[in-house]
């Protein structure tokens, strides 16, 4: 469609012009606040508390929405607020990773706090435009657009009734429109959801970035927690920035020097090391494919197994060699030498609204592979390209997506639900064009798609109240907790990653804590002690990483060629020194390791109280599904029984021999229930929590967040 | 394509080139802000300056760095955004940076060096296009 | 019988670094190996010799993500 009647049908319902500012040492000192339901835009100021308690990011992100809602407000009344923040170090061009954006809100699937981590270039041009974060309340009558001008200092609220709502679609229209021409279209970033969003409860948020060599708008998500569906309830259709003459010291830095010594020494390791490593310039984090499966830790077919012959018809070098473009420059934000940001080129797709469109997929990272792929039984690359390029336009978290239809589909294969159910779709494993054709339901707002886009926890509620089904079971097999789906790893033999999903804030996700090779494989925390120590402070250390705009990947996904030689080669000695010193050249603030985690614990103790205010956060909610802990059903149990059996014999001091299967699937699953139990309580306590998870007034006083109000939440749980 | 040649048996060490490249274009004599630079190593002389290779051309995520009509790689300064990778990323270790400017620099075969060298250290050549390291985007993207 | 991140691993004559990792499929790239406390370098997997009783370390880089 033309450009410009797109914009001719624009009404605008509000301007509100603002100085232009200056970034100092990493903040613009400002927030920009806008009210959809009233059309209210105003400044406020970003004080020297939020900086100490909160820093940034993530941390301003959980404080306003802590200030804009009550215990009793739900995802989609108009109190609930979407906040975008980067962070200090967020536009930083030297150091790699350094674009992030933080999005926090209420959650449709958890209705607790949700974060996610998102790069493409609205975090940094929100900065150099003047606001530290952007805070969007209220409801929108009709489909409407906010724009920010930061080249001349206007935000506008528009009425936007023509556009697509498709994310590869508008952002196309939005970035051709608001660009002068193609030159410019790289200071223009926008940010959607899509379709599906509309009709699930795991909608996305695209945030985009411009691509000078493909000339196309690439696409990177907020993914989990559904806050693309907040977005298109709020009836936003897209955020837009413009920011023009990006440099490298707009952050106006304590100590460009030492920004810039930093990140040259990281681009070298990088150039040097990484194609003996992790491949990350060549495939991203799908280099991962085949270790996981070769370690027996790749959920396949709703996580009942870690491995699959059939991986390697999709193993990284498939992706590498026939559908990634190799050699061009990938970062999300400029100055990543990681570019892992991968896209396939030219893809033509098979099916949908946009069959035979050739189209730039951007992925498939790892978790895309194996929760669309392995884990639904779709072991076929271009299938996995297509879902995730459709989840991606229509606004799905592929990982909710994934991770519940695998759920529906092993509830399909046992007989608890069937094709009545369905609509007639015949639900199995490896069923591609059933699994895409959910997505195009959940686009279209039909269908069982409807019903599997309300995420595995309705979906059980659903299955056992109407459909008959054994509720106790369908807890067991459904991969959620707190009503969020889990990210595509395999806990089952690896207890320090079971509390990593399950003692988490937003739910199970990977981003807190990632232990399965320290833990499985190399045995370095063998102790409840040892593996409290390690999910405390491997949580805190990455909630750090939120704080400040920055990307956690730069962290661990390559490492210095010495890295082997120093004390605790997990925790990249080098690189959390690199931190540090960024840190130091943006801000002047001179960190210690110890202060590094303290400022996190502040943000995440800060939002356990908020989950516990919401009416979660409590040692009940931290209990997770048994198919993360062990094996659920027979076949599970064969398919590991030499393991199953050693142990039973070796640490239980059960003898397997002239046992059922049942006897010892019941043995070992009291004892690894009580293993979870006993890790909560080692956890609970090295994080200065009370046996039923909740902080205690002496640790809230320590970290300096014993604020009234925080403290009104707790005092009686103590 | 035009780029400036090297015979480091014969450099004296002297140092001009270093000199008249930093007054050209930073209008100072400084060696930190010399695109050619004579180091030693095993106390031989060693010439250190781009060969226009281009290996950086794909790095830039701009594309501010590209190569002239005479083969000349060359940064926009005007929209670099100052990420430093092709400084990282540059084999040879060619590309400069100084901490008082936000923007790379190298050598643009422009040759003041070359006429000052008074032992013809350093000279003036030309290349086959062939040895041009950067990808045909037009070609990647055909497929 | 050799201990392998701390747990038993039975030996066998002519083990080595590489034998072993083809035994427990440690096909990851980075992995940091000891022996006895001494580090491996890759090249040298498959002639550094495994004797009995040795404390072997094959410690997994990777905690991304």
């Amino acid at each position: 469609m033309d450009i410009r009647k797109l914009k001719e049908n624009h009404k605008l319902l509000k301007e509100y012009k603002y100085e232009l500012g200056k970034v100092d040492k990493g903040y613009a000192n400002r927030t920009l606040y806008v009210n959809i339901s009233n059309n209210t835009i105003k400044e406020k100021p970003v004080t020297d508390f939020m900086k100490d308690k909160f820093v940034g990011g993530k941390g301003f992100g959980m404080w306003y929405l802590w200030n804009a809602v009550t215990p009793t407000t739900r995802w989609n009344e108009p109190e609930n607020e979407i906040v975008i923040a980067g962070g200090p170090v967020c536009g930083i061009t030297q150091y790699a990773g350094t674009g992030k954006s933080l999005v926090c809100s209420l959650s449709p699937l958890t209705d607790i706090p949700i974060d996610s981590n998102v790069g493409g270039y609205f975090g940094p041009l929100l900065k150099f435009a003047g606001f530290d974060a952007l805070e969007i309340q209220g409801k929108a009558e009709k489909d409407i657009i906010v724009y920010i001008d930061g080249n001349t200092g206007v935000v506008t609220i528009e009425e936007a009734p023509l556009e697509a709502i498709d994310g590869h679609v508008l952002g196309e229209q939005l970035t051709e429109m608001y660009a002068d021409n193609e030159a410019d279209k790289r200071n223009v970033a926008v940010v959607t959801a899509g379709t599906g969003a509309e009709h699930t409860r795991f909608g996305l948020l695209n945030f985009t970035f411009y691509d000078p060599r493909r000339k196309v708008t690439r696409l990177k998500q907020a993914g989990r927690g559904g806050i693309g569906t907040v977005f298109r309830d709020k009836k936003l259709k897209a955020l837009i920035i413009k920011f023009s003459n990006v440099k490298g010291d707009l952050n106006n830095a304590f100590d460009q020097a030492i920004i810039n010594k930093t990140g040259i020494k990281y681009h070298k390791e990088i150039h040097d090391l990484d194609s003996k490593q992790n491949n990350m310039r060549k495939i991203g984090t799908a280099n991962i494919i085949e270790v996981m499966d070769a370690y027996d830790l790749l959920p396949v077919m709703n996580y009942q197994y870690g491995m699959h012959p059939d991986t390697q018809k999709i193993k990284s070098t498939v992706f590498i060699e026939k559908y990634i473009t190799q050699g061009v420059q990938d970062g999300c934000w400029y100055g990543c030498s990681m570019a892992c940001a991968k896209a396939a080129d030219g893809f033509e797709l098979k099916t949908g609204p946009y069959k035979g469109h050739k189209v730039t997929v951007d992925g498939p990272e790892y978790e895309n592979a194996a929760g669309l792929g392995s884990n639904c039984g779709i072991f076929d690359p271009e299938g996995i390209l297509e879902l995730n390029f459709y989840c991606d336009t229509y606004g799905i978290d592929t990982i909710s997506f994934g991770t519940a239809t695998a759920f529906a589909m092993e509830c399909y294969e046992r007989g608890i639900i069937n094709k009545e159910i369905t609509c007639g779709m015949e639900l199995n494993f490896g069923n591609f064009e059933a699994a895409v054709e959910l997505l195009h339901q959940m686009s279209r707002g039909e269908g069982f798609g409807v019903t599997v886009g309300q995420g595995i926890h309705k979906m059980k509620k659903l299955f056992a109240e109407k459909y008959g089904a054994d509720p106790d079971f369908l807890f067991d097999i459904g991969m959620e907790q707190k009503g969020l789906e889990y990210s595509e790893y395999m806990p089952k033999e690896s207890l320090a990653q079971q509390g990593g999903y399950g003692l988490t804030n937003k739910g199970p996700q990977h981003d807190e804590a990632w232990l399965i090779f320290m833990d499985m494989v190399n045995n370095q925390i063998p102790t409840f002690e040892d593996k409290a120590e390690a999910l405390h402070y491997f949580p805190m250390f990455r909630t750090w990483f939120g704080l400040y705009g920055l990307c956690k990947l730069p962290w661990n996904d390559i490492v210095p060629a010495d890295n082997k030689y120093t004390s605790e080669p997990a925790k990249v000695p080098e690189h959390v020194q690199n931190y540090l010193d960024v840190v130091y050249g943006v801000t002047g603030k001179k960190l210690s390791v110890l202060d590094m985690i303290k400022e996190s614990e502040r943000v995440y103790n800060f939002q356990r109280i908020f989950n516990i205010r919401m009416g979660k956060g409590l040692r009940a909610n931290d209990k997770i599904p048994y198919r993360s802990m062990g094996p659920v059903t027979a076949e599970e149990y064969e398919s590991r029984k030499e393991r199953y059996d050693k142990q039973l014999a070796e640490k239980i001091g059960y003898d397997p021999e002239d046992k059922t299967i049942e006897e010892k699937m019941a043995v070992m699953r009291e004892y690894r229930e009580d293993q979870y139990e006993k890790l909560t309580d080692a956890v609970y306590k090295r994080r200065g929590w009370n046996s039923n998870g909740v902080p205690t007034l002496e640790h809230l006083k320590y970290l300096g967040i014993d604020f009234p109000e925080v403290v009104e939440i707790v005092k009686d749980l103590q | 394509m035009k780029y400036l040649a090297k015979d480091e048996s014969k450099c004296i060490q002297c140092g001009n080139c270093e000199e008249v490249c930093s007054k050209t274009y930073f209008k100072i004599n400084d060696r930190a802000k010399s695109c050619i630079q004579i180091n030693e190593r095993d106390g031989n002389p060693e010439i250190n300056v781009c060969d226009q290779c281009g290996e950086c051309i794909d790095i830039c995520p701009v594309m501010a760095i590209s190569r002239d009509k005479l083969g000349v790689v060359r940064i926009n300064k005007k929209i670099c955004v100052g990420c430093f990778m092709c400084v990282g990323f540059c084999s040879k270790l060619s590309m400069r940076q100084h901490d008082e400017y936000i923007e790379p620099f190298k050598c643009i075969s422009c040759g003041l060096c070359a006429k000052q060298c008074p032992s013809e250290a350093i000279f003036m050549a030309e290349k086959d296009d062939s040895e041009a390291l950067e990808l045909q985007l037009d070609k990647v993207f055909s497929k | 019988m050799i201990k392998l991140n701390n747990r038993d691993f039975p030996w066998e004559e002519g083990m080595t670094v590489e034998s072993v990792m083809r035994a427990k499929s440690f096909t990851y790239s980075r992995i940091i190996v000891k022996v006895n406390g001494q580090h491996v370098d890759q090249e040298d997997y498959s002639n550094t010799a495994i004797n009995d009783g040795d404390e072997v370390q094959m410690i997994h880089l990777l905690a991304g993500g």
